[in-house]
């Protein structure tokens, strides 16, 4: 067998940013074994309630860990009789994640909404075992993260209308995932505003 | 911890080779090339200088009249821009190694070898000899290559003007290899950099509006002041996000007129 | 749910061993400072996080709270830093009601290095513990593995000698508040300028005997980007799409 790191036998990329009472999360939807592509509709964004979670890393974690994340969101809405908060939800993953510190999901979410009450946006990261990046501007997950960070960076600005800020992480993402050869096949990008929420699928390279 | 701890014996070994950070960026343009390049040296996580130079210009002499044209000048237009990132005492071996052979390369061209004299142009003036770039990439790969199995840990940009006077960039891989390019990022931030290049540089991924995503943005060269703008913003961003990257930019143009350097501070964190 | 879980512990042990396994954790390269003054006591710390070489988080919070006058500065595995000090801080509030008694420092710090000694290194908290209770201002460190130093200034993390240097030349007993915190805003300058895992702002917390604790959060911001030489605005229309869908949000989703 050959020596390979779990977090990126699947590949894959997730990026969220933050603009003008609006926040963006977007995601590759390639599935890989190594440099073999498996799939090409594998969706990395899951939606709970009015908040959406990419999960990066390997695709087994992500899906374990996404279908406790639904387990412990419905139980939260049955006893709470309400929808959860971002910031909530970031606590819960990272207890969540920190529960198994010394056997950790070798996943890294991303968690994107608008807190009810204020209308902020709100984006926040992670690491395998439940550190929280609560990031102003924008995270960035995944096995191209080191480029998501540069296109980010130098192409982000603040307070971006929601059409804007469409362009700018879908350009993020493209051109990140253009330069990792297991990320890309495809992407959707969701667009969350107070009263509507979009889901758009991106025209992107199939090599 | 390790799991032999203990139980086996430790074994000991020379490491010949360190990692000295920083970032090495080239656009080629038009009529000019554009190779920059921080100025950050660091080891794990100390700053050995936050000036070193990772690039050098080699160039025919300047003369007073070129001087007198612009005070700035530090190099002709017939210049090879060396620049090298990586491990720097390879670096600066590399850098000299090509010097040495483009000296001599320059030598025996301006020379008459059936009467040792040197060759004059019409007007009687002793002529600028110079490598074109062509054979300075060819050179650099001789040298890398040279050392196959004991490589210099570098990744090495070259830029200049070829024999149109177009702008060109080559770059190398640690073993020779090499390829003529518009632009590549070389170092530490090259992933964060290089995705940026593409979508701002060649325009990739970027449609025209109102074609219904079916017309590509077309690709045309980029004016000197826009690409400085890049150069410019590609550093500063790296910076913040890589911490091996900062402290300065260095900053080297070459065109007809020859080469000037500029110099812009980075964050020192 | 009560502590933690070794589900994984099997599997990850037999991924180990067929793969080369390295878990990318977020840690708090970091420089942060203790410094006790005539009548109470400072922390400091930096605000960069990195994975590697990459800037996770360029303000981050390294400053925790484990009771309104007992705070904690932390280096390490910022999970570990994070958990550890809401954890001992927990157990903190619940003595103090039971207790009808403030929480004091050395129980803090004694609870936190048996902790951490129970783990034996395996949870990589490097922490400044600080603080005012009834018997006056305490600091004190503590190590991963459980060791703990007390001493009228102390430093931690990558950039600890850069700051110690500071420390140890400037340092004199009896200062003023405004003398601390003026050393301890230079100390963690000089792991900022001259470590590579220190970096961004300075955070500060000064406790002071009979007054609330004040957390001084981005005390200096010597690290604001200058601004870009261009916008990277594009023109709405650039890039390219295959269809749009609008979601709605599910009720209770039952399916799996």
């Amino acid at each position: 067998m050959s020596q390979q790191d779990p977090s990126t036998i699947n590949g894959g990329i997730v990026v969220a940013m933050t603009g003008k009472d609006c926040v963006a999360i977007a995601c590759d939807l390639r599935l890989g074994s190594q440099s073999l592509g498996v799939a090409n509709n594998f969706e990395k964004i899951h939606q709970y309630g009015k908040v959406f979670i990419g999960f990066t890393g390997l695709a087994t974690d992500a899906l374990t860990l996404s279908a406790d994340l639904k387990y412990k969101h419905n139980l939260y809405k049955l006893k709470e009789n309400r929808g959860i908060q971002p910031e909530v939800f970031a606590n819960l993953i990272s207890s969540t994640l920190y529960e198994k510190r010394f056997g950790p999901y070798f996943s890294t979410p991303v968690v994107a909404g608008l807190s009810e009450k204020t209308g902020e946006p709100y984006v926040a990261g992670f690491d395998c075992i439940g550190c929280i990046d609560a990031a102003r501007d924008f995270i960035v997950a995944g096995t191209a993260s080191d480029q998501l960070f540069g296109m980010c960076e130098a192409l982000y600005e603040p307070n971006l209308e929601s059409e804007d800020l469409f362009e700018t992480i879908s350009q993020a993402l493209l051109n990140a995932a253009d330069r990792d050869a297991i990320s890309g096949w495809g992407a959707a990008v969701y667009m969350i505003t107070k009263d509507k929420v979009t889901k758009t699928y991106l025209k992107t390279r199939q090599d | 911890m390790s799991p032999q701890h203990g139980s086996q014996p430790i074994q000991h070994q020379f490491n010949p080779y360190s990692d000295n950070g920083g970032t090495l960026l080239g656009i080629a343009g038009e009529d000019f090339a554009i190779l920059a390049s921080d100025t950050r040296q660091s080891v794990d996580y100390s700053i050995n200088t936050r000036l070193s130079h990772k690039i050098k210009v080699i160039s025919p002499p300047v003369t007073k009249e070129m001087k007198l044209e612009s005070t700035d000048i530090v190099g002709t237009k017939n210049s090879v821009l060396f620049g090298t990132n990586g491990f720097s005492a390879d670096g600066d071996a590399l850098t000299k190694a090509f010097e040495e052979n483009w000296k001599w390369y320059v030598h025996d061209q301006n020379s008459n070898v059936e009467t040792g004299f040197e060759f004059l142009n019409e007007n009687n003036e002793e002529k600028e000899s110079f490598m074109s770039m062509q054979s300075a990439a060819r050179n650099v790969q001789h040298l890398l290559y040279g050392k196959r199995f004991f490589p210099y840990y570098v990744h090495t940009i070259l830029a200049g003007l070829d024999e149109e006077g177009k702008g060109c960039v080559y770059s190398f891989d640690p073993v020779g290899s090499y390829e003529r390019e518009q632009c590549r990022v070389g170092g530490a931030g090259a992933s964060l950099i290089m995705p940026f290049l593409d979508n701002q540089v060649n325009f990739k991924n970027q449609y025209i509006p109102g074609t219904n995503s079916t017309e590509r943005r077309k690709i045309e060269y980029l004016s000197l002041d826009e690409c400085l703008k890049l150069v410019k913003d590609a550093f500063t961003s790296v910076t913040e996000r890589h911490i091996t990257v900062g402290d300065g930019l260095e900053i080297f143009i070459i065109d007809k007129n020859g080469v000037r350097s500029e110099y812009h501070a980075l964050k020192k964190d | 749910m009560a502590g933690l879980s070794f589900d994984n512990h099997q599997r990850n042990q037999f991924l180990q061993s067929q793969h080369n396994v390295s878990v990318k954790t977020t840690s708090t390269g970091t420089t942060i400072v203790g410094i006790k003054f005539d009548n109470g006591v400072v922390i400091a710390a930096d605000t960069r996080s990195t994975q590697g070489p990459i800037v996770a988080d360029k303000n981050c919070e390294k400053l925790h709270r484990m009771s309104p006058k007992i705070w904690c500065a932390g280096a390490g595995t910022a999970a570990d830093t994070e958990a550890v000090t809401q954890l001992i801080g927990s157990k903190l509030e619940l003595q103090q009601l039971y207790s009808k008694r403030e929480p004091r420092v050395v129980s803090s710090l004694q609870m936190l290095k048996q902790h951490l000694f129970k783990y034996q290194g395996h949870l990589g908290a490097y922490l400044i513990v600080a603080g005012v209770d009834p018997t006056g201002a305490h600091l004190f460190s503590c190590q991963a593995h459980g060791s703990t130093d007390v001493g009228y200034y102390q430093s931690l993390g990558s950039g600890s000698l850069a700051a110690m240097a500071v420390l140890e030349s400037e340092f004199k007993m009896n200062m003023t508040k405004e003398e601390a915190i003026k050393l301890a805003a230079d100390a963690i300058e000089a792991g900022i300028w001259n470590d590579l895992g220190s970096g961004s702002n300075v955070d500060i917390c000064v406790m002071e005997i009979g007054k609330d604790a004040e957390l001084l959060r981005n005390y200096r911001t010597p690290n604001v980007r200058e601004i870009k030489e261009k916008s990277y605005k594009f023109a709405r229309g650039t890039t390219g799409i295959l269809r749009t869908e609008i979601i709605s949000e599910v009720e209770i989703d039952t399916s799996v």
